[in-house]
This record gives C-alpha cells, structure tokens and sequence, in this order.
C-alpha cells in the first residue's frame, strides 16, 4: 500500500479500512478535520494513523471537564499532508477511562499523565502511571471543576522521599 | 514481698513506688548524704569541670573570631527557582558584585551555611527544598526573597504553591519584592549579617 496523499483520499481509504472507528466529522480552522471517535476504537484508529496515514507525530493530548462528561482531544500532525488532524473522543464524567496511545506515539505519555494528574482520567495500558507535576501521594485533581479551594494543609505531601 | 511498697511521709501522705518483681525496695538516701562529698571525690570532679570550664571559656574567646568569620563569608547555595533567581543572579553579576561581601554562591549544599529561597516553591518541590536544608551543615540561615517565598505571592491561593517557605523550615530574613531587586537581596544579605552578630556576637 502506498501512503497517503491528501486527506480526502486518507479520509476515503481510513473510512474504508477501519470501519466503525469515527462516529461523526466536523470542520474548524486551521486543522484537516475534526473527528469524533467511540472510545474503544482509538487505539486501533491511532495505529492506522500512524501506519497508513502518514500522521507520524502526536503533538498534543488533552483533556477537557465539560461537567456533565469529559473530552479528550489529540492533535496529529503529518508530515506528507501538511497539516493537523484533530481527535475528540468523549467520555463519561464517572470513572472516565480510555486506552493510552503511549504505545502508537511515544510523544504521548508525558501528555496523558499530565491529563491524568490535573483531571484523573485514567489512561489504560499506560506504560508509566505516574502523576507528573503534582507530588505522589497528592489526593486530588486539581483542574476539574469540582475541584475547590483548600488548606494549604490539606495539599500538603507529607512523605519526603517523593 | 509485693511489687509495690509504700512509705508514708511526715505529712500523712502515702507514695505508692512501682517496682519491678523480685526487687527490694531502694534504699531512701538523705539529701545532705548526698551532697556531702569528700575532698577526696571532689578533686577529681573539680577536674573535670575544670575542662569544661576552659573549654567554655575558650570558646567565649573564639566566639567572636568565629561569629566575625562567619558573617563575613555567608555561602549561599547556588540554587534558582524563578524570576527571583535572575536578580540573584544579577547580585552576583558585575554591576552589584555580592561577593565583595564575602557572599559567594556554592554548588553543594555541604558547603554552605545560606539557602536564598529565590522563588515559588511548590509542593513537588517542597521535598527537595526541605532535604537541601537538611544536608547544610550548621550554623545556617535561610533567607526567602520575594513574595512567593516569604508569603506565595499571587499564587497563595493555588492548589500547587507553598504558601510561605517558613511552613517548611525557619526563615531569618524576608525579602519583599516582585522580584526584589539585587539591591533588595545585598540589604537582605547585610540585615542578616547584623543579625547573626546580635544573636551570636
């Protein structure tokens, strides 16, 4: 197979070889497209973008708290279509989980254990767990919006060898 | 023979002594027995607090050569945080020249006895910070310059930033300032050598 040329044609082969892996396509400024994907196919949409797609680099991972649910966006970048593909996938707002792609795109692991630390979504199959910028032992997710202010006490990590 | 023995005092009040099983109950040694020493018992302990006599007195001498010594040769440790670490280091620069005071920044906490807290400290780092304290040898002395350190500064509220270094470990001089400038930091430097000859002098 010969890689891709422009992104309708990668649109065209993505829809035909993977099916059932976007649910819905949107347009915004400044990215090829926007792509609404279930859960449970990232992973294998990921892969198939890495692979087939061209789109060798995961430049951003992110998460967002809607309240009601929570989002988690990837930014794609290929080098051979000149340009940014964006991946929304949806989650629940109650124990939101969703596989990591520190796998397809190494560049991801830092961002998903960023998003993991400031928003508690759980990356499964992550190859490092780890919290990132707050302290281990930190009880708390502090960029959700339930999140309120504390005690300096309450924040407080204890343990010395962290 | 119970475990317990009790002896009543003059003043009617009974004193329940616990003892182990199988003791014999100690023996109740007058104070005045006590305090009468011997001349022969004496001499050997007047020695010893002669020693310590001269030690004490040797180090009152030194004590000012020691106190002039130090304050005159404060050691910061060459540790930056954040936007107050470039006035640091500004201090250190040409212009300021901190090291006319003796102040010359040391890469190893073992070899200082200053830790200029140049910054916001969060909680992360609030670990490292506080085993960089503990590695300096004494006598040291910690200055937090600028308002992150000494209270958070606008991040007092954040869910991430130390409010204040002085919840970690003791703070003998303030800073105030956003960032302060180096003159701030050479003023903060000069109080704290006052200080120590007012403390320790």
């Amino acid at each position: 197979m010969t890689a891709v040329s422009s992104w309708p044609e990668a649109l065209a082969r993505l829809k035909a070889e993977v099916p059932d892996a976007i649910t819905g396509e949107s347009a915004r400024p400044g990215v090829l497209a926007v792509l609404a994907v279930p859960a449970p196919s990232i992973r294998r949409l990921a892969t198939w973008l890495r692979d087939e797609g061209t789109f060798s680099h995961c430049s951003l991972v992110l998460g967002i708290d809607w309240i009601d649910h929570m989002e988690v966006v990837y930014h794609l970048w290929s080098d051979a279509l000149k340009g940014y593909l964006e991946l929304s996938v949806t989650l629940p707002a109650e124990d939101p989980h969703v596989d990591s792609l520190g796998g397809v795109w190494g560049g991801a692991i830092w961002h998903e254990r960023e998003t993991w630390d400031l928003l508690g979504i759980r990356f499964d199959g992550h190859p490092d767990p780890r919290r990132l910028l707050m302290p281990e032992g930190y009880k708390f997710h502090p960029l959700r919006k339930s999140f309120e202010l504390r005690e300096p006490e309450e924040l407080e990590v204890k343990s010395r060898h962290v | 023979m119970t475990d317990t023995t009790a002896s009543t005092h003059s003043a009617g009040t009974t004193v329940v002594t616990h003892l182990h099983k199988g003791d014999s109950p100690a023996p109740e040694v007058p104070t005045e027995q006590i305090l009468a020493v011997s001349a022969k018992e004496f001499i050997p302990l007047w020695k010893e607090n002669l020693q310590g006599l001269v030690n004490k007195g040797m180090d009152t001498l030194t004590q000012p050569l020691f106190n002039w010594a130090g304050r005159n040769s404060l050691f910061p440790l060459h540790l930056g945080l954040a936007c107050c670490a470039i006035e640091f280091a500004a201090g250190f620069g040409a212009r300021w020249d901190a090291e006319r005071f003796g102040v010359v920044p040391r890469s190893s906490p073992r070899q200082c006895d200053l830790l200029i807290i140049n910054g916001t400290v969060t909680w992360k780092f609030s670990h490292k910070l506080i085993t960089l304290w503990e590695q300096m040898p004494e006598p040291k002395w910690a200055i937090a310059m600028g308002n992150c350190a000494t209270g958070g500064g606008p991040f007092r509220t954040a869910y991430s930033v130390v409010p204040g270094v002085d919840k970690l470990f003791p703070i003998d001089v303030y800073i105030a300032g956003c960032p302060p400038r180096p003159e701030a930091m050479l003023d903060g430097i000069l109080r704290l050598e006052r200080l120590i000859r007012e403390r320790h002098g």
